[in-house]
């Protein structure tokens, strides 16, 4: 299996040193840079970018901006000590997620787990356990773990399902499905969304009166999680 | 100034206007006889033969009366034959005057031409009457005794010639005809300099006045190319001198705004890189074999390590909100689209927290004009304020409801209450922080608690009419 490549730059040699050994016992390849000079040279074939915004020379935004022109796929994680409400507005514009210090290493991991299977890094060689179904993201193929039946669904189905399943265990609302499946603003009481989440179900909920893989967030909107 | 002072008179719009009067008021003297001068000699080159004294064909009177005195005087002793021919001979020379002789017994003689008016025996009376109507009258006459005296005792002799032979005849010209026109020139071009005069001052104070309120990207006006320097130009430089002073504060403003952002900045990072580096090391001993009240202290410290960064956080938010150094950017938004999303990142804290969401929001958006991240801080905080302070009573409520005739969202739990001390109660920051970006986005909040719970409204406020 092969392992997952990350960068890291963090000029703090003692939250450095402490955060990619964490990750490091968590399975990842840690490359840690104090400074983001190198940082556009180091980041080739990285699966993830975990990037601190204040550096000494080039400050985080700077190289994150850098890192994403050169490789705009790549997902940038922003770690940052600075006051959240001037810090969010001018990091979120190009980084994936942000977590301000402190942070405990349990969230930080979720936080990367949930970038690298947004982003299709994920080596989910083996398959994803949903209640009852069996989902092999590479291979893009759903079993019923009981019958072993392969479950087909269609091209937007299986849109919402994988939209769903790239932020496993987060809620999502019916705005941020239906533009990200459809790519284009959600229009208010348009119920072609609810609509697809039905046909869905039927297909893999044992009991889609009462849906287990897809969950209604009453009022918000629907989560999968394992 | 003293720059005011030093400066040349003609640079002064003053001096231009009072030449510009000075030049008219003098022109109404001058203008009349150069008027006149002008035309003059425009007729002059029209017409160049029509000068020169050959408009009088015989000479002035003089040389007429001295002439005919000359030819008289030699006719002393001379037959009326004589007489007769030294006429005809005069009438070659003056052919358009009348001549005749008088003997000395008074009857007229040679006529050149015949005429009727001329009494053929001339009586004393005659004579008489006829020097009273010639003096000064029309023909002019010129009486000359024969033989050059009166003691000859040969008669006379009479020379008429039509006065209009004897006057400048200028007839067929007129000097004047032009005066008009160049009167009229000369009118014209004051008007029109005085117009040029004012239509310039006009042109630029226009110019001015556009440049003013045109504004360029920094949202100040841009400096005006400065033009001549009366008092106009000196407006205009006084003008540029303002942008520049106004430009100047601003990036000064600029500056300061940077310089307290970069302290709030570097302040937390320097509060919170400890905070960080004592979180992995309870992190760390963690991993170590503990006794369950170590396991506890260490949990406790965790907390309070997560609280201390909140608090901060509210801290230096709070410094940056009050001194307006945050700037919103309001936009017409669906807040219960902002509200569901926040709801969504907050569910998983409330289940664990054990809180059971009810979300009773309507389909239909709800359009409120607000900045998106400062109204998502206002949720965050007060969804934080929910489960520190209200997590006991297990429930948390969003609706939207009909409060005096506006739409406001409701926030609302079955927590003990705000009157009551929280177990883990803070300074109350959070909820200024909330009211502070509330009052910015023109909203507000009203909150109604008891001890079966807190219900906390947010609507926009009414604009005032």
């Amino acid at each position: 299996m092969p392992t997952t490549n990350l960068l890291y730059i963090e000029d703090d040699i003692e939250i450095g040193d402490w955060v990619s050994e964490n990750l490091r016992e968590r399975g990842y390849d840690v490359t840690w840079l104090t400074s983001g000079e190198q940082a556009v040279e180091q980041a080739v074939d990285r699966h993830l970018v975990i990037l601190d915004v204040m550096l000494p020379g080039l400050d985080g935004f700077t190289v994150g901006g850098r890192l994403k022109q050169h490789y705009p796929d790549l997902p940038v994680l922003m770690l940052s000590a600075r006051t959240s409400i001037d810090d969010k507005l001018q990091g979120l514009k190009f980084a994936d997620d942000y977590l301000t210090k402190p942070f405990h290493p349990d969230e930080l991991a979720a936080r990367i787990e949930v970038l690298l299977r947004r982003s299709g890094e994920s080596p989910a060689a083996e398959p994803i356990q949903l209640k009852h179904l069996l989902v092999y993201e590479k291979e893009n193929r759903i079993t019923d773990e009981a019958t072993g039946e392969e479950i087909v669904l269609t091209g937007k189905q299986f849109h919402i399902f994988t939209y769903l399943l790239r932020h496993l265990g987060q809620i999502l609302t019916k705005e941020q499905i239906y533009e990200a499946v459809w790519n284009e603003p959600y229009l208010d009481g348009d119920k072609t969304l609810m609509v697809h989440i039905r046909h869905l179900r039927e297909k893999l909920e044992r009991d889609p009166a009462n849906p287990q893989v897809i969950e209604t967030i009453r009022g918000i909107g629907y989560r999968v999680r394992t | 100034m003293r720059r005011l002072k030093l400066r040349k008179p003609r640079k002064s719009l003053v001096t231009r206007y009072v030449l510009l009067l000075a030049v008219a008021l003098l022109f109404i003297p001058v203008l009349i006889p150069v008027s006149f001068m002008a035309s003059w000699g425009v007729n002059l080159l029209l017409d160049p033969k029509g000068a020169g004294p050959d408009i009088r064909p015989y000479g002035n009177g003089l040389d007429i009366e001295a002439d005919w005195h000359q030819a008289s005087a030699k006719l002393r002793d001379a037959t009326p034959e004589v007489i007769g021919d030294t006429l005809r001979t005069m009438k070659l020379k003056y052919p358009d005057a009348t001549m005749y002789w008088v003997d000395s017994k008074g009857n007229t003689q040679l006529q050149l031409p015949e005429q009727s008016d001329v009494p053929a025996q001339w009586t004393l009376e005659d004579t008489i009457a006829f020097m009273k109507a010639r003096v000064n009258g029309d023909p002019f006459t010129v009486v000359a005794f024969i033989g050059g005296g009166e003691e000859v005792r040969q008669g006379f002799m009479v020379f008429e010639l039509p006065r209009k032979f004897m006057v400048i005849t200028d007839d067929k010209r007129d000097d004047g005809r032009f005066y008009g026109v160049f009167l009229v020139i000369l009118l014209g071009s004051f008007v029109l300099l005085s117009a040029l005069f004012f239509g310039d001052i006009r042109k630029r104070l226009l110019r001015l006045a556009a440049a003013m309120s045109q504004t360029g990207a920094s949202g100040l006006p841009s400096p005006i190319q400065e033009g001549r320097p009366d008092e106009i130009g000196r407006l205009e430089q006084a003008f540029n001198q303002m942008l520049y002073k106004l430009e100047n504060s601003r990036q000064r403003e600029q500056e300061e705004e940077n310089l307290r952002k970069g302290l709030i900045s570097h302040l937390s990072h320097d509060l919170r890189t400890p905070l960080t580096v004592l979180g992995s090391h309870l992190y760390s001993l963690r991993q170590e074999p503990l006794t369950d009240q170590g396991k506890q202290s260490l949990s406790l410290m965790e907390t309070k390590i997560s609280d201390l960064s909140g608090l901060m956080d509210h801290l230096l938010s709070y410094s940056l909100l009050t001194s307006k150094r945050y700037a919103l950017s309001m936009e017409r938004l669906d807040i219960l689209r902002l509200v569901r999303e926040s709801a969504a990142a907050w569910y998983p804290v409330w289940e664990k927290a054990g809180i059971s969401a009810d979300i009773e929001l309507p389909e239909q958006p709800l359009y409120w004009s607000v900045d998106a991240q400062g109204f998502r801080r206002v949720l965050d905080n007060l969804f934080q304020n929910l489960v520190r302070h209200a997590g006991s009573g297990g429930y948390v409520g969003i609706s939207v409801k009909l409060e005096n005739g506006a739409e406001a969202l409701i926030i609302s739990d079955r927590g003990p209450g705000m009157e009551v001390e929280s177990t883990s109660h803070g300074s109350g920051l959070g909820l200024q922080i909330v009211d502070l970006l509330l009052r910015e986005m023109n909203l507000t909040r009203k909150t109604q608690t008891s001890p079966a719970g807190t219900a906390i409204s947010i609507y926009p406020l009414r604009a005032p009419n």
